[in-house]
């Protein structure tokens, strides 16, 4: 199973995050709370690698609220 | 040659069949009303209705469908905002400044039929201050207007290339200082003042206003069936300027042209014997001869992977060096990041590094797609991605030019140099 940008499983959606980019300042919590999922680019700024999966949508919750910037957040719905 | 920062000043502007029919018989209100005759009402549906069937996308670059648009903000609670983007940011378009200068109604009449549609009171016309004599034109217009109910206002962004983008203008509007910000929803649903906004560039609006002038079938008795009407296009001789010289032309000209017409009959042969940037500093590499081929419409440069964009053709000339170009605008634009996003100001004067060193001879063409793939959609608005799609078309587009600039057969000095 390969769920794509709106993929599900289990019935519950995966969790797409978004930068605010003029927020980030390059602190890197999110690539060390998320490491599979966010990694970190040559200046320190997050790289996302596509949807996270639901299971993990605690952890995700610990990386929004970890960003002293407010700079990570998760995306609205696909009509948002 | 540096690309110069300045915005097009020694400009022509040639009469068209729809937008620039009336071109220079008279800015004046009573001249536009005289040549064009009352503005009809239409209510919300039957204008989307009406631009749907005229297929009209949006003229700043993204060529959005702006039936969509424009339905999306009506479905709005609260009242909504019009916007009117002349900021024209790209310093080689013209055509903003060439509507409002010659037929500001136009453009006015646009926009009041699409406020008065959505039941909108204000209207805001955004210039740009390094464009003053557009802002004068603005002025004047706006002091003749006679619309019952609007709310007109004039604003001048600042002379910068990001200020044209669409959430720098909001945010200018607002009251902030006009740089770009993330946008989580839609201008459409939340935008000046936290109202539904239609923003759309001013070419879009003089579209809108012809359309609901002449009607439909006359709108579309030119153009192609998969999108009636006319395009404006700014082919800017800047790249070029020994051929300008010895052509004695003007820096540039805005045309009207009508959509299906072929590349060949709008460039001149000098034009296309060399490499062509289609859409400005955030465009396409093409070769001439390519494009010479192609028509001016969405879908026919669109099955090529090319976009109209905002409508700036930059050719090079036969005898220009497509690297070392792309190197300097690619500079220019570094230093035209607001430097709020860290992928942006970090990643754009590292990408016009590596495109400096190409220029010189050095083989970094890995390092740029690199780092082209690195800034792409990490910013809050289109200039990391526009920039990296200058860079990655040199690479994929005029990779022949590439080869031969690296091996010292480019006519340029630094090429020269490497080969000696």
């Amino acid at each position: 199973v390969t769920p794509g940008a709106s993929g599900r499983r289990g019935g519950r959606p995966d969790v797409t995050l978004a930068i605010d980019w003029p927020a980030c300042r390059a602190r890197g919590l999110c690539a060390e709370l998320l490491p599979e999922h966010v990694t970190l680019d040559e200046w320190g700024y997050p790289v996302l690698h596509g949807p996270v999966p639901a299971r993990l949508r605690d952890l995700v919750v610990e990386a929004v609220r970890a960003c002293p910037y407010r700079a990570l957040r998760v995306a609205q719905s696909a009509s948002g | 040659v540096r690309t110069a920062a300045a915005p097009v000043s020694d400009l022509v502007v040639l009469p068209g069949p729809m937008l620039l029919r009336d071109a220079w018989q008279g800015v004046d209100l009573l001249s536009h009303r005289a040549a064009r005759g009352p503005l009809p009402h239409l209510p919300a549906g039957a204008l989307v209705e009406l631009v749907t069937a005229a297929v009209l996308r949006g003229r700043g670059g993204a060529g959005f469908p702006f039936g969509r648009k424009l339905a999306a903000t009506a479905r709005g609670r609260r009242r909504p905002v019009v916007v009117v983007n002349a900021a024209e940011g790209e310093p080689e378009s013209a055509k903003d400044t060439a509507l409002l200068r010659t037929v500001p109604h136009l453009v006015l009449d646009g926009a009041a039929t699409v406020a008065d549609a959505l039941g909108a009171r204000d209207v805001h016309v955004v210039t740009a201050s390094d464009r003053p004599e557009t802002g004068d034109a603005v002025s004047a217009a706006l002091g003749e207007r006679d619309d019952p109910r609007l709310r007109w206002r004039h604003h001048e962004a600042a002379g910068r290339f990001v200020a044209g983008q669409s959430s720098a203008v909001v945010e200018l509007l607002s009251g902030r200082e006009g740089l770009p910000v993330s946008a989580w929803r839609p201008l459409a649903e939340r935008g000046v003042g936290g109202r539904p906004t239609l923003l759309s560039n001013a070419e879009t609006f003089a579209q809108v206003a012809v359309l609901v002038h002449d009607g439909l079938s006359a709108y579309a008795s030119v153009g192609v069936p998969d999108e009636p009407g006319t395009r404006l296009l700014t082919v800017s001789s800047r790249f070029a300027g020994r051929l300008r010289r010895s052509f004695r032309e003007p820096e540039a000209r805005v045309v009207e042209v009508t959509h299906g017409t072929p590349f060949s009959q709008v460039l001149g042969p000098h034009e296309v014997a060399g490499p062509v940037l289609l859409g400005g500093f955030h465009g396409t590499w093409v070769e001439g001869h390519d494009l010479a081929a192609l028509e001016v419409s969405t879908a026919g440069l669109g099955r090529h992977g090319l976009t109209p964009g905002a409508g700036v053709v930059l050719p090079l000339g036969a005898l220009g060096c497509a690297v070392r170009a792309t190197a300097d605008v690619a500079a220019y634009l570094a230093g035209e990041s607001a430097g709020r996003c860290g992928p942006c100001r970090n990643g754009l004067p590292a990408l016009a590094d590596a495109l400096d060193r190409l220029a010189d001879g050095v083989d970094t063409r890995a390092r740029v797609a690199e780092l082209a793939g690195v800034v792409t959609g990490r910013g809050a608005c289109a200039h990391p991605d526009g920039t990296a799609r200058l860079a990655t078309s040199l690479l994929d587009r005029l990779g022949a030019h590439v080869e031969e600039h690296l091996a010292g057969r480019c006519a340029c000095p630094a090429s020269r140099r490497a080969a000696s």
